[in-house]
């Protein structure tokens, strides 16, 4: 067998445990831990595919930054804190379960649809390579990112403008703010 | 690289340096709204003078692309990301007239701002730099790029004055509604590339030779993908159905940021629209003119209806702001037999309106929010000028003779109903009519009605000046179109 089927197996099995258990896992830091390994292996399939940036990317935001957001949150709350959820909307459950039966349908269809019609992998892996990403990033489409920078500075110019209102208000109050 | 020249990104780059020079100086050299007075002007004046000399340039060597790659054989540059021509250079110009007659008009209230006027100041200027990219983008990206850099500076614009009520909710559903509406764009630019592997105006492998070359026998992703593009443009120039923020977010900004806000982005979306329709889906031209066709009337429609029953000035104006985003529509339909009405409408509307918003700062206070109409009452007998200025810009936004609102309605309708939208423009003839009403109620109320109020509104020397440049443009240009119109036929987009 072919060492790309076996590691897409392993992975494979390894992304929908990873989504079960974050659904089912009772310890919210385990429901994190989860979807870790959910986008862990999805990050995989990227490089099989020969999207590196994409994966890098999968790695450093979601696995890295998102994650860690999402454990502070889990942190700041308390894990052992448990919400009683009450359904308000009527008829949650059968409806929940009416859409995701209804997705996974699609999910299904489309995917046998692909495995029949798809085309066998050809040299096109290589064009999400850092190298290529960067290189239209910085030769295509060099004006755009350059132009972004207008909206860097208008986010820095803006966060401050409306947050130093707040801080005169505070220190006009007569508060020991100096 | 292709060529690197500054000449096509000089506007940009100017006002960029300009608003970093003004919170520098903020930093460096504390509170003189002096100092940020002189940088702001220098930059609007560079700006002005880049679109002069593009315009200039632009007539001795043609319109030219910039900023594009040589494609993978080496052979031809493509993907152009801006492009210079007399089109972009006309609408820099008006953009940095408006900005400055804007900025002229509402200086108190930065003088009022203290240390945060300057943030003020670089926000404008970043947000008109935004507007301009919109005009001269020659790829979709580079539009969306644009209008984000336009709309996000609006919206901290929009709730710059914090300590007033209203101010925060203004700001706040301009952003999520702004947002939503980027959103929607920007799908539609992922649509359209999806369906013409492309998402540039111009060159080899543009949109248009894409459309050129293949017949689609089934164009429903690229369909929802120009109806997302509209939408997006739409929203930004407050077009029915999708004005509903406008009222509200008029109504709790201060004045001062209404009037660029409400004009400013018409101008860029309305010229972006033209430059996107016409060039990149000109095939399509059937199904996108009736579409914006519709988007006008409904606009026309709402627009005069609601404005009929409003008694808060600034709402008032929101929703003729609508109706005008509608003539605006017919307008960019006009665009196919002439530009130059167009061109006219947008200079003419947006000079009009800054001049009228500079007013009601005069009168009411230029970082008020809720203006009641009744608060111009009595004010041709205090302030005779002032009532003079604002029955001028009336007349001018109903399209009565001899002002430059009526040229203005004359040659867009014309041109409308000679591309083939008679049951448009008679729509549109009738909802002017219905307009009089309220445009000239405001003028009743400040000529005919007695106050018992107070004080003389004095004006100071800043707004006087915009409101008499406004007054001077909209009079002269009723009288002499031909001074406007013969620049703007010449004002075409590359090709």
């Amino acid at each position: 067998m072919d060492i790309r089927v076996i590691i897409f197996i392993v992975f494979a099995l390894a992304a929908v445990a990873g989504a079960i258990s974050m659904v089912l896992a009772r310890n919210p830091v385990h429901s994190a831990f989860g979807l870790l390994l959910t986008m862990f292996s999805i990050a995989v399939f990227y490089v099989m595919n020969g999207a590196h940036f994409v994966a890098a990317i999968q790695i450093m935001i979601y696995a890295g930054a998102v994650m860690t957001l999402f454990l502070f949150v889990i942190m700041f709350v308390g894990v052992d804190t448990s919400d009683e959820a009450e359904e308000h909307i009527p008829f949650q459950r059968p409806m929940a379960m009416i859409l995701g039966a209804g997705l996974l349908i699609l999910i299904v269809a489309s995917g046998i649809q692909a495995w029949v019609n798809s085309r066998a992998l050809t040299g096109r892996g290589s064009l999400g390579t850092i190298e290529n990403v960067s290189d239209e990033l910085f030769g295509t489409w060099l004006l755009p990112f350059e132009a972004t920078m207008f909206l860097l500075a208008i986010a820095a110019v803006g966060t401050i403008a409306l947050a130093q209102f707040a801080f005169t208000l505070r220190s006009t109050d007569g508060s020991d703010d100096e | 690289m292709g060529n690197i020249a500054f000449l096509p990104i000089g506007l940009e780059v100017g006002l960029l340096v300009g608003a970093l020079g003004i919170l520098m100086a903020a930093v460096m050299r504390g509170c003189r709204t002096r100092d940020w007075a002189i940088i702001a002007g220098t930059a609007i004046g560079f700006g002005f003078v880049v679109s002069v000399r593009q315009w200039v340039v632009v007539g001795d060597i043609g319109p030219q692309l910039a900023y594009g790659t040589k494609g993978i054989d080496g052979s031809a540059v493509a993907n152009q990301m801006v492009a210079m021509d007399k089109f972009g250079a006309l609408g820099g110009m008006i953009l940095m007239i408006v900005v400055g007659l804007v900025l002229i008009g509402s200086w108190q209230m930065i003088t009022d701002l203290g240390t945060r006027g300057a943030e003020y100041v670089a926000l404008i200027l970043l947000s008109v730099a935004g507007m301009h990219m919109m005009i001269v983008s020659a790829n979709l990206v580079m539009l969306f790029i644009g209008l984000e850099t336009a709309s996000l500076a609006l919206y901290v614009i929009a709730g710059f004055l914090r300590d007033r009520r209203g101010s925060d909710e203004s700001a706040m559903k301009y952003f999520l509604m702004g947002s939503f509406a980027s959103a929607l764009f920007i799908y539609g630019v992922a649509l359209v590339f999806a369906a013409t592997g492309s998402t540039s105006l111009y060159g080899p492998t543009s949109i248009g030779m894409f459309l050129g070359g293949n017949v689609m026998p089934d164009p429903g992703i690229l369909l929802i993908g120009i109806a997302l593009i509209l939408v997006g443009l739409a929203f930004k120039m407050s077009a029915a159905p999708f004005h509903q923020w406008a009222p509200d977010v008029y109504q709790g900004a201060s004045t001062g940021a209404v009037a660029f806000m409400s004009t400013g982005v018409k101008v860029a979306a309305v010229a972006a629209m033209v430059r996107v329709m016409y060039l990149g889906f000109f095939q399509f031209y059937d199904d996108w003119s009736m579409a914006v066709a519709l988007i006008a009337a409904l606009s026309i429609l709402v627009g005069t209806a609601t404005a009929i029953a409003q008694s808060d000035i600034k709402r008032m104006l929101a929703y003729s702001g609508v109706a005008h985003a509608g003539f605006l529509l017919v307008a960019v339909l006009a665009a196919r037999v002439s530009l130059d009405s167009m061109w006219f409408y947008l200079a003419t509307y947006a000079v009009s309106l800054v001049g009228m918003l500079t007013i009601v700062g005069v009168v009411a206070g230029v970082n008020s929010g809720p203006v009641s109409i009744d608060s111009f009452r009595g004010l041709g007998k205090k302030s005779p000028m002032l009532s003079v200025a604002i029955a001028v810009f009336m007349f001018s936004m109903a399209g009565i003779p001899g002002t430059s609102g009526f040229i203005a309605k004359l040659v867009v309708f014309t041109a409308a109903d000679l591309n083939g939208f008679r049951w448009l423009v008679v729509l549109a003839l009738l909802a002017s009519v219905a307009g009089l009403f309220f445009y000239l109620r405001i003028i009743v109320v400040a000529f005919f009605d007695d106050t018992d109020a107070e004080e003389t509104p004095s004006t100071p020397t800043g707004p006087r000046i915009a409101i008499g440049f406004a007054v001077a443009v909209t009079v002269l240009l009723g009288l002499w179109p031909t001074l406007l119109l013969d620049f703007a036929r010449e004002a075409l987009p590359h090709l």
